[in-house]
């Protein structure tokens, strides 16, 4: 901490830096009582989103599935909206389309009939429905519905081709929680709905990624292959959100891959589950620990060196199967990257935001950079979150000043926060830190859900000892371009 | 009948004539509709010294927060459950108090209504009037729950009442302003607006306030004093130019920019109301000279096909453009238009064009498979399926430069002509993979009979 020259051809430390000029005079004084979100009651620009679009996400994630929205077009509109910029693919979601009779007289004449219409337009293999507030608040009773929706498609189509297209219902009163616990309650709503006969165990792992992108789970499957081990990941967005363009063929479009409903059956066959990322995936887990006695090993998200080597050594653990050579020389290569880029990366001070599973991660892996976290956001409240930084912190041994830890709360105060702060070299987090980034003249590397300003993020990994490679590049690639004079950037 | 679809929906389809709309989408389709909630957005985000709280769950103010590709800041109440059932009025009551301390340089504050905010039937109005009296500063209501109406375009007109009651006109009664306009329903759209605004100075004219562009509420206050309305968007400008005539006497003009014709038009109609034709004189040669800059690009567009899929009224000068590019319109749609945006829309395309009011996903993936356009032109929704689909898509509203005005017609010219003639689309073409195409295409066909067989009826 004492250290005022680092190890490249003499500029002092803190001189390296540009001068930063405030973007815009919002730089202005601030009621300081006003600054933490707890204090107040109005949120500025929020770091979370609501329930519903996880369990869409998560919906989405299931081979031919459609999301079925029982609440009002915009819930629909926003979140294809979203996913289709961050993902650049299609997103096929269904409303109910509420008006104002459905707010009076309750959404059944909604569900039923568009289950209906669903069907017979696109006959998919599995309907996920997904609650918001507005059917939340009304007191839909969406079991009971369901069940007329099943009747009354039934005597349209028999009942044999009726019965074959499962129904799952995935409660998110948007209010009650962000996206993350949407796709949490969503991991735990299809084991409970289907996979519901323990039999003969499979040899499977089961995987719930939680809220990544497809990039990061084809490196996954890539790190599975190479231990030699078979896996249902459940909602695997990989090929269904990241679709190849061929010829034209036919409509409806449906996209190919995702996760099947006959492995989601199988899933209380397996040996245990991985839930990489304790927020998102942890209750489906659980459920089927409880229910099955399938062991359920929930997080730390496969970020970095010690997240990648804590998810092997756990596979290898639970299959008896041994860490190949192959993956252990990814490991010595995004080892030998941290090296190569030491002198970039120590003792930068860096500010995390975004969903709490992303934060852990990246905060775990900046740390094995040397790097010196000032503020850690995460959008959504949770209970360990400020736990899990603290144990991550006291495991890397980190002395310097503690961090903000800012568990659930807005990006006014993390701006405001980041604001007062001396010195701060980057930024990681996902799109909505774009004017934070550009107000505070610093880098933004960005990370997690949402990115839709720029291309490619959704296929590139962080998990994984690769993804980890690109995620180092990214973060040194992008001070480089920032912190350094252009005559002093081939000292790489 | 065009394609097949469901029963209810044959009125919304209309080959020649005009076809059913604002009725309420059929539950259960992959809607290309918005709600309430995103036409008042739409509209009113501009106003970038207000601050916009977002009365409901944090979601809807997060989603709220990227409109037209532009990053706002916004305010949200964050309803949780404790509020949903004890009520959120105080809650609103300290977040608008709170807002205005922390941003203290704002000049109003608008108070958007959601579905939770409106279901849980709190007396948002009284909330405001109070609040108004106790800041000193504007605090309007806006009464827009998503499930309300049946489209975002109900939306635009929430948000226009709105504007009318609390925004336009609060200033002081003053004269009219010489050579001034205000211009509705223009979105700012990368840089539209700059470029009309280039023009209408040519013509000695000045913006006082470009409602749902690039509007303050200073500006909102002086707007009744201009000598004229240019409505560019009907849908979002048409009803407020009608009150706006009611109340201070303004005449309005619906034009369009988007075209060569409909903007030298447009200049044309304008000058022709100040009185100077003089000033319009350039108008002809400027037309002129663009459709010379962008003949480089129109060998690659001549005689293709195009189909339209945005809001009703822009559809007619759209076309229009697309015509002067060269360019057949095969198909045109709306999510949510109204009676006389397809009224209008069909006098400009002619009989023979279908129209077709909130086509859903399923719908207008049959109508690219029959009728196979060389470039659709839509929003983002859409966009992906067609490409998937093997077609080309011109994002409208645009993401890359303006397209409206002399300049943004060549922009328009050079874009359709780099996406039709990108060489993605013969590469995704490949042999390797047409064998293949064929068979999917075989079973496709197969499918529909099928369906037509087991059930008795389209399983479209």
């Amino acid at each position: 901490m004492q250290l005022k020259e680092i190890p490249i051809a003499g500029i002092p430390y803190d001189q390296i830096k540009i001068a930063k000029v405030p973007a815009t005079p919002e730089y202005c004084e601030r009621p300081a009582e006003l600054i933490p979100s707890t204090s107040r009651s109005v949120v500025i620009n929020p770091n979370r989103t609501c329930m519903p679009l996880g369990a869409m996400w998560a919906v989405l994630g299931v081979k031919k599935a459609v999301p079925f929205v029982q609440g009002a077009q915009g819930c629909t509109t926003y979140v294809r909206y979203t996913f289709s910029r961050i993902f650049k693919e299609p997103a096929v979601i269904a409303t109910a389309s509420f008006h104002e009779d459905a707010a009076v007289f309750g959404g059944r004449r909604n569900l039923v009939e568009g289950i209906r219409n669903l069907v017979v337009r696109y006959w998919p293999e599995l309907i996920g429905v997904v609650t918001t507030c507005s059917s939340e608040i009304i007191g839909d009773d969406m079991v009971s519905f369901i069940k007329m929706a099943r009747a009354n498609l039934r005597k349209e189509i028999g009942a044999k081709k009726a019965d074959q297209i499962p129904i799952v219902l995935v409660n998110t009163p948007s209010f009650a929680g962000s996206h993350v616990e949407g796709y949490d309650r969503a991991s735990r709503a299809f084991v409970e709905t289907l996979a519901t006969t323990r039999g003969e165990p499979n040899g499977k792992v089961n995987i719930i990624p939680g809220l990544l992108y497809p990039g990061d789970i084809r490196e996954i499957k890539h790190l599975l292959r190479h231990m030699g081990i078979e896996a249902i990941v459940l909602f695997d967005i990989s090929d269904t959100l990241d679709a190849p363009l061929e010829p034209p063929t036919s409509v409806p479009y449906w996209a190919p891959g995702g996760t099947e409903v006959e492995e989601i059956k199988d899933m209380a066959n397996s040996l245990a589950t991985f839930a990489l990322q304790p927020h998102a995936g942890q209750a489906g887990a659980r459920y089927l620990e409880r229910k099955y006695g399938v062991r359920a090993v929930v997080g730390p998200p496969p970020v970095g060196v010690q997240g990648t080597d804590a998810f092997l050594k756990a596979l290898r653990e639970i299959t008896g199967k041994p860490i190949p050579r192959s993956l252990l020389e990814e490991r010595g290569r995004l080892v030998d990257s941290l090296a190569d880029t030491l002198h970039h990366t120590m003792m930068k001070k860096v500010a995390v935001m975004g969903d709490p599973d992303i934060v852990l991660g990246v905060t775990r892996f900046v740390l094995e950079m040397g790097m010196e976290p000032v503020a850690l956001a995460g959008g959504t409240a949770s209970k360990t979150f400020v736990h899990d930084v603290e144990a991550i912190l006291a495991e890397a041994g980190y002395e310097g000043e503690p961090p903000l830890i800012i568990n659930g709360g807005d990006l006014f105060e993390f701006e405001e926060y980041l604001k007062k702060q001396s010195r701060l070299d980057l930024i990681i987090g996902n799109s909505r830190a774009v004017d934070i980034s550009r107000e505070l003249q610093v880098p933004l590397v960005r990370v997690g859900f949402p990115i839709y300003d720029r291309f490619g993020y959704q296929k590139r990994p962080i998990v994984g000892y690769r993804g980890g490679e690109m995620l180092l590049a990214e973060i040194v690639n992008s001070m480089l371009d920032y912190q350094y004079p252009d005559d002093r950037t081939q000292q790489l | 009948m065009l394609i097949e679809t469901m029963p209810e929906r044959t009125g919304h389809l209309e080959p020649a004539n005009l076809p059913a709309c604002e009725r309420q989408t059929l539950p259960g389709v992959i809607s290309q509709r918005a709600c309430l909630l995103y036409g008042a957005r739409w509209m009113l985000a501009a106003i970038r010294d207000a601050v916009h709280l977002i009365h409901g769950p944090v979601g809807c103010a997060y989603y709220s927060q990227t409109v037209r590709q532009k990053n706002y800041k916004v305010f949200s109440t964050g309803l949780g459950e404790k509020e949903i059932i004890f009520g959120g009025g105080q809650k609103l009551e300290e977040a608008i108090r709170e807002a205005v301390s922390l941003y203290p340089r704002s000049s109003a504050v608008l108070v958007y209504t959601t579905c939770a905010a409106g279901l849980i039937g709190e007396d948002v109005e009284a909330i405001c009037k109070q609040a108004a009296a106790a800041l000193g500063l504007p605090v309007v209501p806006v009464n827009c729950p998503g499930f309300g109406g049946v489209s975002q375009g109900n939306g635009h007109d929430v948000a226009a009442a709105a504007l009318l009651e609390h925004f336009i006109g609060r200033g002081s009664a003053g004269t009219p302003l010489e050579n001034s306009v205000n211009i509705l329903g223009e979105f700012d759209v990368q840089g539209d607006l700059k470029e009309i605004e280039q023009l209408l100075q040519r013509l000695g004219l000045n913006i006082i306030c470009a409602v749902s562009g690039r509007a303050t509420v200073k500006n909102l206050a002086r707007a009744h004093r201009a000598r004229l309305n240019i409505v560019h968007c009907g849908r979002t400008g048409r009803w407020l130019a009608r009150r706006m005539e009611e109340r201070f006497g303004i005449p309005w003009q619906k034009v369009s920019f988007f075209g060569l014709d409909a903007t030298a038009a447009a200049l044309q109609a304008i000058a022709a109301f100040f009185n100077r034709p003089e000033a319009a004189a350039w108008v002809e040669k400027e037309a002129e000279a663009t459709r010379q800059r962008a003949l480089p690009y129109l060998g690659r567009l001549a005689g293709k096909r195009v189909a339209l899929f945005f809001g009703a009224s822009r559809m007619g000068s759209m076309a229009g453009a697309f015509r002067e590019l060269g360019m057949e319109v095969v198909l045109c749609g709306s999510q949510f238009g109204c009676q006389e945006d397809y009224t209008e829309s069909r006098r400009c395309l002619g009989r023979g064009t279908p129209l077709i009011d909130d086509a859903h996903q399923r719908e207008l993936e049959e109508f690219w498979h029959r009728y196979r356009p060389d470039l659709l032109v839509g929003g983002t929704r859409e966009r992906f399926v067609a490409h998937k689909m093997g077609i080309p898509f011109l994002v409208f509203p645009q993401e890359t430069s303006p397209y409206a005005g002399f300049n943004g017609f060549v922009h328009l010219a050079r874009e359709a002509a780099a996406l039709v003639g990108a060489p993605v689309w013969r590469l995704s073409n490949n042999e390797l993979l047409r064998e293949e195409g064929e068979e999917k295409m075989a079973e496709y066909v197969r499918y529909v009979e099928r369906g037509k067989k087991e059930n008795g009826r389209s399983s479209l």
